[in-house]
């Protein structure tokens, strides 16, 4: 993988976990207040989760691990197996400045700084059920603390001179100061002998830490520390610290609120930032030079928008309609203004549900780096017009067909280097993966120079798995013969690894690319190797359709599947086995009467003596369907057909023409399990 | 005292609900007028094939397709050939949009909460499932219709599934 590729992967991280972090701060402090809602659980849970994951790919290993154990902590949390505590928000609101502090270390490209075993243990002392017992919660419980005691140990703490809302890290460890290392150690002697939960380990953590956070940290973990013994600590604090009593210049708007449990939050909250500062890291600079340029929008209100300019278009067409009726030139100008504008919203609100192919081809030379390797294959993978853009539903649609074909052609494509060698080829062999535009549509080419595939070899095995006779195999092209390979259950390979051969691979290859009105072809050659062909719109939005009339109704077939119109002869039928045939070409394509399915009361009509026939491909086959007349091709904005009727079979969706009237969409696989079957 | 300013009175005192009422025949029902969105002229359907039977087919209201519904024939009735007074009321049913096609639209009535019974008839019927209560007013039964239930449960299910 080049380095580029690797930058943009880190590229689209960065936005993605900027957001998310940014989303997971105000998700986490929204916890506080309805610690019960298992939504925001559930949301905070995948927010961690998502970063884990993306680190995860970037091999980012001490975010990684930092997620990964605050994500196992939210999914007991959401389960229900621990409640959302006090104590527990301040921990994992830490382990968020940590995690924001290695992004920002991620953004600068600096090595990362792993979180403090403490901050682990803490939260795996979490998931595994154990109570924290911290140093707030017993100010917070305890009575004999009053607001002004915090407020001390606050100034103790911190400068007091200083705004407590902000405090700088630097203002902390000029606090620090004030305690020598001598008078820590003693505080440390204390809690070490009354505190046995403290192990040696965190101890010389602790004592390695900057001197506020150790007793933090420690206190945090000592479970055995009493009230008094904090009281003592806060003594200790209070006759180390030149500040006694309280300093009349505490701010009034000091953020130590009145009640014990807020204020409680703020000593937590300083170790977080002590641990950013003492890494030897460019201090955090958050919204530095570069303004971002993108903003994110939900699909679905491009979709609303899409729907919108759809609707917008077919006004203007009505208008064009009226238009070209009057004589008025101030009208037909303005309907000429009007019908440019609205094209170019058309392709603009288009281009912005585009994206790039590159969102998909990124993934491929991991995929085939690591499948060759375990394979023990030589392969070299490149990529043509990344840069093709192309709907976005359709890039993440795209996206599993592509994987599954391109680890067919490395698992049954391309030889082992030494079988390689012995037909003359170079040892590695190479995958090619391109897209282009083609016109209104995009073109997706997997082509491999490995083995190929030969048509006996599939005849033969679809006569093995009884898919169908000697004859009708031998009468196969070529063609047809690598169709098979798209039928269920149909594998060349003889042994299942764990790469492919199971047979269903390609049947679901082929459906979602049907389903995205796509089309597949393969091309292959014993010993040259194979190239698989796919064909998809530019978008789902829009569909080039042949407009039909069945009755009085008006139909629409997807272009895709139109493979040609004639006027026919009704005579001239055929009927093979209670089917109407007609002969096209020398070939014998069964032929239906759309009139008997789709309207009713005309199940049974007489044929009349010479109708329209459109051949539509499904699948592997051609047949034939009688329409009443052919309106011609108009491409329509697809309208789903509402929770009602979502699901009628045959029904792909709605759609309105030019004069406002309503068009089927139809679902010719779904037409013909329906009706014909 | 004007008449908003009473009515304002009445429903701090106790609910007071409005509902659209519309004829099926020789009844008149009423349906919580919270939950229309629009009444519109009787436009052509266009049927759908294959969809169920009491679904006469999808109009097209400003670009979005809503599916209508045979209410006649969901009641038990007749069918009947639509008038100059037959409407379409656009009604939100949960998460669905869907039109029914019911004889003529009247009014809205505003019925007090105390005025409503429940249904005389416990029949298992069909057509009781979905009545929510009765109120007799003027000497004239109103029907009251909760289309939630008009669209049975296992519907809705059957249809937010497929």
């Amino acid at each position: 993988m080049s380095f580029s590729d690797d930058e943009e992967i880190l590229e689209d991280f960065l936005i993605e976990a900027g957001e998310i972090l940014e989303q997971l701060s105000e998700q986490l402090v929204e916890l506080e207040r309805r610690p019960d809602d298992a939504e925001l659980l559930n949301a905070i849970f995948r927010g961690f989760h998502t970063v884990k994951g993306g680190a995860g790919f970037l091999q980012l290993t001490p975010l990684v691990d930092c997620c990964h154990v605050t994500e196992n902590l939210f999914d007991i949390l959401r389960t229900g197996k621990r409640a959302v505590t006090a104590e527990l928000m301040d921990v994992v609101l830490q382990v968020l400045d940590v995690v924001n502090c290695m992004f920002q270390q991620v953004k600068d490209r600096t090595e990362l700084t792993p979180a403090s075993p403490a901050l682990i243990a803490a939260l795996e002392a979490l998931v595994a059920g154990e109570e924290l017992s911290s140093t707030p919660e017993h100010a917070a419980a305890g009575d004999d603390i009053t607001d002004d005691e915090f407020e001390q140990m606050l100034a103790a703490l911190g400068n007091p001179s200083a705004d407590a809302s902000n405090h700088p890290v630097d203002e902390t460890g000029s606090g620090v100061d004030e305690i020598t290392d001598d008078e820590f150690e003693a505080l440390l002697d204390t809690l070490h002998g009354a505190g046995k939960g403290i192990s040696q380990a965190m101890l010389q953590d602790g004592a390695q830490l900057q001197s506020d956070e150790s007793i933090i940290v420690a206190a945090e973990k000592g479970d055995d520390i009493t009230d008094d013994e904090f009281e003592a600590l806060l003594d200790a604090l209070h006759g180390s610290g030149k500040h006694q009593g309280i300093p009349d210049d505490v701010p009034a708007a000091a953020p130590v609120k009145p009640q014990a449990s807020k204020a409680a939050d703020k000593p937590i909250a300083k170790p977080a930032l002590a641990l950013v500062k003492s890494n030897p890291v460019p201090e955090p600079v958050a919204k530095d030079a570069t303004v971002e340029t993108t903003v994110r929008v939900d699909t679905r209100r491009l979709d609303e928008i899409m729907n919108m300019v759809g609707e917008l278009v077919l006004v203007r067409n009505r208008l064009v309609r009226i238009g070209a009726r009057s004589a008025d030139e101030v009208l037909s100008k303005a309907i000429a203004n009007l019908d440019l504008v609205t094209a170019d919203l058309q392709t603009s609100v288009m281009k912005t549900r585009m994206q790039p192919i590159r969102k998909v081809f990124g993934r491929f030379p991991r995929v085939v780096r690591d499948l060759a390797r375990s394979l023990g294959k030589e392969v070299s993978l490149e990529l043509h017009g990344e840069d093709t853009d192309l709907d976005k539903n359709l890039v993440e649609a795209l996206a599993d067909p592509l994987v599954h074909l391109v680890r067919n052609a490395v698992d049954h494509g391309i030889e082992i280097p030494a079988v390689r060698e012995k037909h003359g080829k170079s040892r590695q062999g190479t995958i090619l993966l391109a897209a282009e535009q083609e016109g209104d549509h995009i073109l997706l080419t997997i082509s491999d120079d490995g083995a190929g595939m030969d048509p006996n070899v599939l005849r033969n095995k679809a006569l093995e798995k009884g898919v169908m006779d000697r004859d009708a195999a031998d009468r196969l092209t070529d063609e047809e013969c690598f169709e098979l390979i798209f039928a269920p259950g149909f594998s060349t390979k003889t042994e299942i690894s764990d790469v492919s051969g199971r047979g269903v691979g390609m049947d679901v290859v082929k459906t979602k690319i049907a389903q995205l009105n796509g089309s597949i072809y393969i091309h292959s050659k014993p010993g040259q190797g194979s190239r698989i062909e796919i064909k998809v719109p530019l978008t789902l939005a829009i569909m080039p359709t042949l407009m039909v009339m069945v009755g009085e109704q008006a139909f629409a077939l997807p272009l895709v599947s139109v493979n040609e119109i004639f006027h026919l002869d009704l005579k001239r039928t055929n009927v093979v086995d209670g089917q109407q045939v007609i002969t096209v070409r020398e070939k014998s394509l069964p032929l239906f009467h759309l009139k008997r399915w789709l309207i009713r009361g005309e199940a049974a009509v007489a044929g009349e003596s010479a109708a329209h026939v459109v051949i539509v491909t499904v699948g592997t086959h051609r047949i034939g369907f009688v329409v009443d007349h052919l309106i011609g091709q108009e491409e329509v904005v697809i309208k789903p057909l509402g929770k009602m009727l979502h699901g009628t079979p045959g029904m792909a969706g709605a759609t309105i023409t030019g004069d406002g009237r309503i068009a089927l969409i139809l679902d010719v696989p779904g037409l013909l399990k329906r009706y014909a079957g | 005292m004007s008449e908003p300013i009473r009515n304002k009175i009445h429903s701090t005192q106790e609910q007071v609900l409005q509902w659209v009422t519309f004829h099926l025949d020789n009844e008149t029902y009423g349906v919580n007028v919270m939950a229309v969105k629009e009444v519109l002229r009787y436009t052509d359907i266009a049927p759908v094939p294959g969809a169920p039977d009491y679904v006469m087919g999808i109009i097209n209201i400003r670009g979005t397709v809503i599916s209508v519904i045979n209410t006649r024939r969901r009641f038990g009735l007749e069918d009947q050939e639509p008038t100059d007074n037959t409407r379409i009321v656009i009604i939100e049913v949960g998460k669905h949009v869907v039109g029914i096609m019911v004889d003529s639209v009247a009014e809205v009535v505003y019925l007090k909460q105390s005025e409503i019974e429940t249904s005389p008839t416990v029949s298992k019927d069909d057509s009781a499932r979905f009545i929510q209560g009765v109120c007799n007013k003027n000497d004239e039964l109103l029907i009251l219709v909760e289309f939630e239930k008009l669209l049975s449960q296992e519907e809705l299910e059957e249809l937010s599934q497929s």
